[in-house]
């Protein structure tokens, strides 16, 4: 399978970049291409142009800022992520995340970026974005901006990215103390897109009760779906197992996932209050663990 | 794929029936919809083309034949669209029952989707024809308002 005809830019500055990408009206940014060119190739995407981001090594690499947080750039591979020490201290819920991405040849040449941009409803990225109420610094020839997680993601593989902007960096704020993080996913093969999955948020306040949580699932909407209804149910309680249950079964209400082949809409409500549960029973353990 | 529900429209049923029958009105409210034409009383043809993330480029030829309609209460709709990246066949059942000073829409289509497009978006295919149908109905509840405002169409 070969992809139609397109004209191919490697741009060694951002702001060529930018200008190539605010110039043609058919022109898509290549990052890992680990979606965008199988489309191609499939001939489900025909874009006149491409621009590719790999010239740029200023859009790449993990930066651990002064603040206790992180800085990382669009281009990074997920492989980067994944190995990453300051990942793994600063944001350990991403860290647990990238295993589950893909497979490793994909993890090898996919970008943070990438996936953020892409928005499938199945990604794990977008979800722990929200959940770790990260930021995602965007650019083009009008300027940049900062845009919250929970404003990026618009709805099925939409975003807030308007014609010619690019994602350049992510910021993670530093986690609160007392907080615990949980990710869980479940799919019927490793690598396969997720049936359901769940990204935990838990931070402890006094008498170590659950102070606020932040409960983002994915592959159960059209994109990362915050299950505020679990969230309101577990604050102020002690996050025994009731009130872990009492969360799980909230989460319902959240909730309108799609059948498919791969698994019925009662199948995917039922796993999402199921790994809920479980995910929550981690993230309070880890919480009440950092306590100590 | 079964997709199914109601959809509420603040107007009353005989202009809701005219609406949803126009040609022009479908094709302006219809997401993807290039063109459709109204062929006879109970055929339409028409080309839609899809585009939802990666995808943007499948086209389709449709074509929708009108079977039992019993003005303003019911219809069914034979649906057939063929493309280069696969095909979908199905029928859609519309019913229309007045709701206060509104009408109560409710619909039941059975549709087949096979090809390309099917074996490389099965998993995307229920929230994706959920999604073009919700913002088909909005937009038609617009239009129905803007026509009820004494706009022209």
């Amino acid at each position: 399978m070969k992809p139609p005809v397109f004209e191919y830019h490697r741009p060694g500055s951002l702001n060529d970049a930018l200008a190539l990408l605010g110039g043609h009206p058919g022109v898509k940014p290549l990052a890992g291409g680990q979606s965008l060119i199988p489309a191609m190739n499939f001939r489900l995407a025909a874009p006149d142009a491409l621009v590719d981001l790999n010239a740029l090594p200023e859009l790449s690499g993990i930066e651990e800022t002064a603040d206790g947080g992180l800085r990382i750039g669009a281009m990074t591979r997920h492989c980067a992520v994944e190995l990453s020490t300051a990942v793994a201290a600063r944001a350990p819920l991403l860290a647990e995340a990238m295993p589950f991405i893909a497979h490793r040849q994909i993890r090898n040449r996919g970008t943070i970026g990438g996936s953020l941009a892409h928005a499938d409803p199945a990604a794990e990225l977008p979800a722990v974005m929200v959940a770790l109420e990260a930021r995602l610094v965007l650019a083009s020839m009008r300027g940049g901006r900062v845009v919250p997680a929970a404003e990026f993601f618009t709805g099925l593989f939409a975003t807030a990215l308007t014609k010619g902007e690019l994602i350049t960096a992510i910021e993670i704020p530093p986690a609160p103390l007392r907080t615990g993080t949980a990710f869980l996913e479940l799919a019927r093969r490793h690598g396969d897109y997720a049936l359901v999955g769940v990204t935990a948020v838990v931070r402890l306040g006094a008498e170590a009760r659950v102070a606020g949580s932040r409960i983002v699932l994915f592959s159960v909407g059209e994109g990362p779906v915050r299950a505020t209804h679990a969230e309101q149910s577990l604050a102020g309680t002690a996050g025994d197992a009731t009130a872990l249950r009492a969360a799980a079964e909230a989460v319902q209400r959240d909730i309108d996932p799609s059948s498919d082949i791969h698994a019925s809409s009662d199948y995917r409500r039922h796993l999402a209050s199921v790994l809920t549960r479980r995910a929550l029973t981690t993230a309070m353990a880890r919480a009440a663990d950092s306590v100590r | 794929m079964i997709v199914e529900g109601t959809h509420f429209f603040p107007g009353p049923r005989e202009v809701v029936w005219t609406l949803l029958l126009d040609p022009d009105v479908l094709a302006k409210t219809m997401p993807g919809t290039a063109s459709i034409v109204r062929v006879s009383d109970d055929r339409y043809e028409g080309t839609m083309a899809m585009g939802i993330g990666p995808i943007t480029a499948a086209v389709f030829d449709v074509v929708i034949t009108m079977t039992d309609r019993a003005e303003p209460e019911h219809y069914t709709m034979q649906i057939e669209g063929r493309g280069k990246f696969g095909f979908t066949r199905g029928k859609a059942a519309v019913t229309l029952a007045p709701d206060g000073a509104g009408t109560s829409m409710g619909y039941q289509a059975d549709l087949v989707v096979g090809g390309k497009i099917a074996a490389v978006g099965q998993r995307l295919l229920d929230s994706v024809s959920k999604l073009m149908l919700r913002q088909g109905l909005d937009a038609m509840t617009r239009e129905l308002e803007h026509r009820l405002a004494g706009g022209a169409a």
